[in-house]
């Protein structure tokens, strides 16, 4: 290559209007500088390359930014010249790119945090993340969570770490007096000692559990609280060390202040405060779970355990030596059970480790509705685009003649665009930044939405910048796309020649402005369809048949696991308790189980039916319930054959079972199921009940899905020791206000049983709901807006149409059209438009609903009301906006649009 | 465009000069010149200790017709000799008053300089 080609391939680093004024000029210098230094020999030519090179960098960044700050004024220029346009382009970005940030940084923090601790990728988990609660029994193939036994051991023993650390699955509420106050409920995590070191967290004020040796059980009562808690309850105060938190069984002295950024190791989670394990016993009185018994095969699983590799070591070979312990440790529990098809499938557990930077969590199972909820608004974002978008270009089409000016006057197209682009950016970086701001108030919002709120730490991380910043440079381009395509077509004489019409290139216009609104109709189908299909799925669960009615019950659970009663004083307890509750004025009925309506626990044991020959191993399991007597009368459940539990049915008398409908046809298809068998067992021992009731199917804890089989029998003749029960109790008339009369007798009663809850039934069942409903609740709001934003595009296309078309249609009235004429003639030929929309739209709608497929309850996605209602919405919708534009359309004065002539 | 205040009242809002401005400025000061003169005659003034590249030059040029430092010219001061391609600059009177004011300037700076005894008298 010659050296002034090469100078001229340099040039294309100067911006195009730069290069254009001076790159003659640059490379005739350039040429006659290399000219001249001939004689002077290589060297004096080399330091003219060197010199070149060396400029290019700064000169060819200074122009860029100078005709970037022109474009950039140029844009402001145009933006305030009409504000508003300006104002209504800027909120509706703000409110789009603000919704879409507020989901994504709530599916940010639901999937993507890590936890503020030191070191996170270092850390591993041998417990399922997801899992929470007490799990009390066994469980094969992968262990969810882990005992306090199983914990020392692999922390004694491990090589492959440098610590380990135990942490309660779920949060314990109590009532606490903290500082002398008034008993108050707080929110408890239960932890190793080892806890804090291994997470790397220290303490804000004063310090944490000394993390050498994990404390002997029952020795010195600590606890590390929460920055919120020391700031709520303590007013920030240094002096809070050395204060107690006095729960029922013993005082715990605050050590340290956690800090403000540490919300634990569980996503969705925020203890008040981290207490000990050693000293469960004072913080739940009678619960011994922290030992392994040997002699049972009940195993309390509640933990989840952590661990920091040593440096090298890898989250394989850590999990590798886990195993080998643990599979020690169930050898020496489970090696003494004598039958071995039961001690093989005890044995039959294993730990999973996984990487553990994001912790555990406890809202996994709301990133699903978040998808969809980002899925709908990033739609209608997209529709709010498109108006805008048409708008700007409806803009530049009356710039037109500017433009085709300026092409003449040898502006570059490119420049152009580039203008327009920068204007479409102005738009949409004003729109981002007001979009962030927007976004945490909207954030805060949806949280408030769900009944029970979930605590999320509101950061505003890398990845929800990137996020917002992504979107920005996406809805400026897309905005800019429309009218930049059009500019590059503008043939200059066109733009010229077309003055007395006012608007040139329009008719080219409106082609583009009918396919985007084909578009707009097309993607608000699918959001109205969405929204009808979540509405109505609301309306079912809510409508759901429970088997009984759900209006007018109340719950109160009590535990009795304090009051060291012997399982069969405490059996007598609880009837003694249903006794004095049955007496309280204004209590119609009440009755007990030991699982309660949906308070989340249930039960489940192996069982054998007389008669049946179960069809592999996954059919010998059933579900099962402790009951007190008259339960289904109580209830309301219908007893379908046989008689129902009663106070006949005692400790000594033959044992009985209930059976539900569902268990009847499953085991006992054709046959008389009553007076036959079932056999529960578990381990080596077993309890056989003889039926004596069938009862309808009714539904305890899920809303969704089938109805399990299920078996209920008498509680006091259980087949494990029942330490908690639900009271259910149907009151006369409104029935809330019974509530503390209930408290109080069970109080009074037995001062040593706690109420663990209690409440109307209907409402914990909507808590279950509020997911449900919040998806619900923004789809529909997204659909309406989609609806409404196609139809002002719709609306805009049109009148701009008729507009241009004003001269015809004055021509056609001159000559006797009349007024229905013209109207049908104008909704004749939009009518197209809104059908290719609605078809569109209806195939994106019929992929679209198999995304939320798993969220609907009661009716198929494919719900033909439903769709037939959203599209009559839609057409209803598009028809008004179509409407005004034809009526104006038949109005036409005929003198008036011929004197425009 | 918009009306310029008068040269005297700010040409010190230009100060200080970048020195590629300067030289350019005082190459137009005697004579009208197209881009390669300007180049040659700041080398040859400066014994080639100060060259302008094609790049600097043409940036700096692109400012100060902004800036209304310089003008470009109609036609070639020299119709006989005139290469077509070339285009021809000339300082406006605002350029030479911020080239007056920036000699004030340095001098100011340079007599500072000699009176704090830092810069002998003579150097």
């Amino acid at each position: 290559m010659r050296a002034p080609d090469l100078y001229r391939v340099l040039l294309w680093c100067y911006p195009g209007p730069f290069r254009r004024e001076y790159g003659g000029e640059m490379l005739g210098a350039f040429h006659a500088e290399l000219r001249d230094a001939r004689r002077a020999g290589r060297a004096a030519r080399a330091a003219i390359w060197v010199r070149a090179l060396r400029d290019l960098v700064p000169t060819a960044f200074r122009e860029h930014r100078h005709v970037l700050m022109q474009d950039l004024r140029h844009a402001l220029r145009v933006l305030r010249a009409s504000p508003g346009f300006t104002l209504v382009a800027l909120a509706s970005l703000a409110l789009g790119i603000g919704a879409n940030t507020a989901i994504f940084s709530l599916l940010n923090n639901v999937l993507l945090t890590t936890l503020p601790v030191r070191e996170p990728q270092s850390l591993v988990l041998f417990t399922d993340p997801e899992s929470s609660g007490v799990a009390i029994g066994s469980q094969g193939g992968e262990r969810s969570l882990m005992t306090y036994q199983e914990f020392l051991d692999l922390q004694r023993s491990s090589t492959r770490l440098s610590s380990a650390m135990a942490a309660s699955s779920s949060l314990h509420r109590v009532q606490a007096r903290l500082d002398g106050g008034e008993p108050e409920e707080i929110a408890l995590s239960l932890v190793s000692g080892s806890y804090f070191d291994t997470l790397g967290v220290p303490a804000l004020v004063g310090r944490t559990f000394d993390g050498t040796s994990e404390p002997a059980e029952g020795s010195a009562p600590l606890a590390v609280i929460s920055h919120d808690l020391w700031q709520r309850r303590f007013g920030g105060r240094p002096d809070v060390i050395g204060r107690a938190i006095a729960l029922r069984g013993g005082a715990f002295q605050v050590i340290g202040v956690a800090p403000a950024w540490f919300f634990g190791e569980t996503v969705g989670q925020r203890p008040d405060a981290w207490l000990p394990l050693a000293n469960l016993s004072a913080i739940l009185p009678g619960r011994p779970w922290l030992h392994d018994v040997p002699g049972t095969v009940e195993k309390v699983m509640w933990l989840h355990v952590f661990g920091r590799l040593r440096p090298g070591a890898t989250a394989a070979a850590a999990g590798a030596e886990a195993n080998v312990t643990f599979k020690q440790g169930l050898a020496r529990y489970y090696g003494t059970l004598p039958d071995p098809a039961a001690r093989q499938g005890f044995l039959d557990q294993r730990l999973a480790v996984r990487p553990a930077a994001s912790g555990a969590t406890r809202v996994s199972d709301f990133a699903n509705p978040l998808w969809v909820l980002l899925g709908g608004a990033g739609l209608v974002l997209l529709i709010a685009c498109a108006n805008l978008g048409n708008l700007l270009l409806a803009r530049t089409t009356a710039r037109v003649r500017e433009v085709a000016v300026r092409l003449a006057l040898g502006a570059g197209r490119g420049r152009l665009v580039r203008q327009l682009l920068t204007e479409s950016l102005c738009l949409a970086v004003a729109g981002g930044l007001c979009g962030l701001a927007l976004a945490f108030a909207l954030r805060h919002a949806l949280i408030r939405l769900l009944v029970d709120p979930i605590v999320l730490p509101a950061t505003l991380d890398r990845r929800v910048l990137l996020f917002v910043f992504v979107l920005t440079l996406v809805v400026g381009l897309l905005l800019g796309l429309l009218p930049a395509l059009r500019i590059t077509k503008t043939p200059v004489a066109t733009g010229l020649r077309d003055q007395g019409r006012g608007i040139a290139g329009s008719a080219a216009w409106l082609r583009v402005g009918r396919v985007v609104v084909i578009g707009q109709l097309a993607l608000s189908l699918p959001l109205l369809v969405g929204a009808g299909l979540l509405a109505r799925t609301l309306l079912n669960l809510q409508r759901a048949d429970l088997g009984y009615a759900r209006d007018n019950l109340l719950t109160v659970r009590v535990d009795a696991q304090g009051t060291g009663y012997q399982p069969a004083r405490q059996a007598q307890a609880f009837e003694d308790l249903l006794a004095r509750i049955r007496a309280v004025p204004g209590v119609r009925v009440a009755t007990f189980s030991n699982n309660g309506l949906f308070g989340g626990s249930d039960n489940g044991d192996q069982i054998t039916v007389e008669g049946y020959t179960p069809k592999g191993n996954g059919d010998r399991g059933s579900s099962y319930d402790a009951v007190g007597p008259g339960y289904f009368s109580a209830l309301g459940v219908p007893v379908m054959a046989g008689r129902e539990i009663t106070e006949q049915d005692r400790a000594g008398s033959t044992p009985v079972c209930v059976i539900n409908e569902t268990f009847a046809r499953r085991f006992f298809e054709g046959r008389h199921p009553i007076g036959l068998h079932v056999t529960q067992r578990y381990a080596d021992q077993q309890h056989t009940y003889a039926i004596v009731g069938i009862v309808k199917d009714s539904r305890q804890n899920r809303l969704r899905g089938r109805i399990e089989h299920r078996f209920y029998t008498p509680a006091t003749q259980p087949a494990a020791s029942i330490s908690e029960v639900s009271f259910i109790i149907r009151p006369r008339g409104d029935g809330a206000d019974v509530l503390p009369a209930l408290r109080r007798v069970i109080q009074q009663a037995e001062p040593r049983m706690s109420i663990t809850r209690s409440g109307v039934l209907s409402e914990a069942i909507d808590r279950r709901l509020s997911q449900d409903r919040m998806v619900a609740q923004l789809s529909i709001a997204f659909g309406v807006v989609a609806a409404l934003l196609a139809a002002m595009g719709l609306y805009g296309v049109l009148s701009y149409g008729v507009a241009r078309r004003t001269q015809e249609l004055g021509v056609r009235k001159a000559l006797g059209a009349r007024h229905a004429t013209l109207m049908a003639m104008i909704l004749r030929e939009t009518g197209w438009l809104l059908v290719a929309g609605l078809l569109a739209g209806g195939a994106l709608a019929v992929g679209a609903v198999q995304l939320i497929a798993s969220r609907l309850y009661g009716l198929s996605p494919a719900d033909p009301v439903t769709f037939g209602t959203a599209i009559a919405a839609l057409a209803v919708v598009a028809l008004v906006a179509t409407w005004l534009p034809a009526y104006r359309a038949s109005r036409v004065d005929p003198l008036v649009a011929l004197r425009q002539e | 465009m918009s009306p310029r205040p008068a040269p005297s009242e700010d040409a010190d809002s230009f100060l200080p000069l970048p020195t590629a401005v300067f030289h350019i400025l005082v190459a137009l000061a005697d004579q009208e010149r197209h881009g390669y003169a300007i180049m040659q005659d700041v080398a040859e003034r400066t014994d080639g200790k100060v060259r302008l590249s094609a790049g600097t030059l043409y940036s700096a040029v692109r400012r100060m017709l902004e800036q209304g430092l310089i003008e470009e010219l109609r036609d070639s001061p020299d119709p006989a000799s005139a290469d077509e391609r070339r285009r021809y600059y000339g300082i406006t009177a605002l350029g030479r008053a911020v080239a007056l004011a920036e000699a004030r300037r340095v001098t100011e700076l340079l007599s500072q300089a000699r009176a704090a005894g830092l810069i002998p008298r003579k150097l």
